[in-house]
């Protein structure tokens, strides 16, 4: 198998992944029915008492008051879903969020890790680059030196015990 | 021998475990010093906003707008019969109600019903005292859209029907009462 190795075929496959990913997570699922609008939307918020559950299957009170208030908004089929869980998230706050907005502060979500891993690799190709300098310097005179003493010794019988 | 001294190596560790050490200490003092049994006044995107409709009916069975109250100051109380700082607040939001009878612009108090059945409703301010209606928030519309996620929470409603305040958790003694006079001379004052 030919191994590929030139960089513009590595950035090529690169932006065709982003872009499959990109296509695939904007896809439209087609038609739903209210249900799937209910659960889809109670899916992306987290239950305002309770550590990590989702509104989907969080059995609080709180969480089935949010759930009858989904149920009403998409039932009465004037708000888009992003509009219901935007009022929801302006009653309870941006924690109310599973997944937080790209935006805003919270941006910082999104994009600390990439900055971390960005610079995480930066850090690496330099370490290892700068190791490798050290490692793979020019024999100095007296490198040589020492090789030519131990080359002109004659093998004792010491040496093959 | 080679004499020369080799360069000081950057040293972060120590900085960084200083960074994280402030951090845990001003964690620890928040903790230490906030308390728990105090009133909180919060925010909310409601404050100045219209307050939200509120369609129910009381435990009585008699219907409760408050689109209806309007010219009134109104007091919403959540509550649920079996929540512990409920019960605790209960006495200061009685002597509230005693209070406001006599008071020159009385407000009108309301318990909303929060996850809790008539009957335990019923059973509770029988038991405790309390004169004031009930109002019902069976689907839990009412608390959303307050976004009232846990009991106790008062709030009150200016006689324009804007929202002005919100408490988080128990009621101290004479907070509400406080705060309700401090807001009726804000609205007095800007008329």
């Amino acid at each position: 198998m030919k191994v590929v190795k030139s960089w513009p075929m590595w950035m090529l496959m690169a932006i065709l992944v982003v872009a499959l990913l990109a296509v695939g997570s904007n896809r439209s699922d087609g038609p739903r029915t209210q249900e799937d609008r209910i659960d889809a939307i109670s899916k992306r918020l987290a239950c305002p008492t309770c550590d990590g559950e989702s509104v989907f299957v969080s059995q609080a009170s709180a969480a089935q008051a949010i759930r009858n208030e989904i149920a009403r908004q998409v039932s009465e089929g004037l708000q888009s879903d992003e509009e219901i869980v935007g009022f929801i998230e302006q009653r309870f706050g941006g924690q109310v969020l599973l997944v937080p907005r790209a935006t805003g502060l919270d941006a910082l979500v999104w994009a600390l890790p990439v900055a971390v891993f960005v610079c995480s690799v930066a850090g690496l190709v330099f370490a290892f680059r700068r190791w490798k300098r050290q490692q793979g310097g020019e024999a100095t005179d007296e490198d040589r030196a020492i090789v030519a003493a131990l080359l002109s010794e004659d093998p004792t019988e010491e040496d093959y015990r | 021998m080679s004499t020369e001294v080799a360069p000081r190596k950057k040293r972060l560790a120590p900085y960084i475990a200083a960074a994280v050490g402030v951090v845990v200490i001003a964690f620890l003092v928040v903790l230490a010093v906030s308390s728990p049994n105090e009133s909180t006044v919060s925010s909310s995107p409601l404050l100045g906003q219209p307050a939200p409709e509120v369609k129910s009916t009381t435990i009585e069975d008699q219907p409760f707008d408050l689109s209806r109250r309007r010219g009134s100051w109104v007091v919403f109380n959540f509550f649920n019969s079996t929540c512990v700082p409920c019960r605790q607040e209960h006495p200061y939001l009685l002597s509230f109600y005693d209070n406001q009878a006599t008071a020159p612009t009385p407000a009108e108090l309301y318990t909303i019903v929060n996850d809790d059945t008539d009957g335990a409703v019923e059973a509770y301010f029988e038991a405790n005292g309390g004169a004031w209606e009930k109002v019902r928030d069976d689907d839990g519309a009412i608390s959303v859209a307050f976004g009232v996620a846990k009991v106790p929470e008062t709030w009150i409603i200016d006689p324009n029907g804007f929202v002005r305040l919100r408490i988080l958790g128990a009621l101290t003694e004479n907070f509400l009462d406080e705060q309700l006079t401090r807001l009726q001379q804000e609205f007095e004052g800007a008329q």
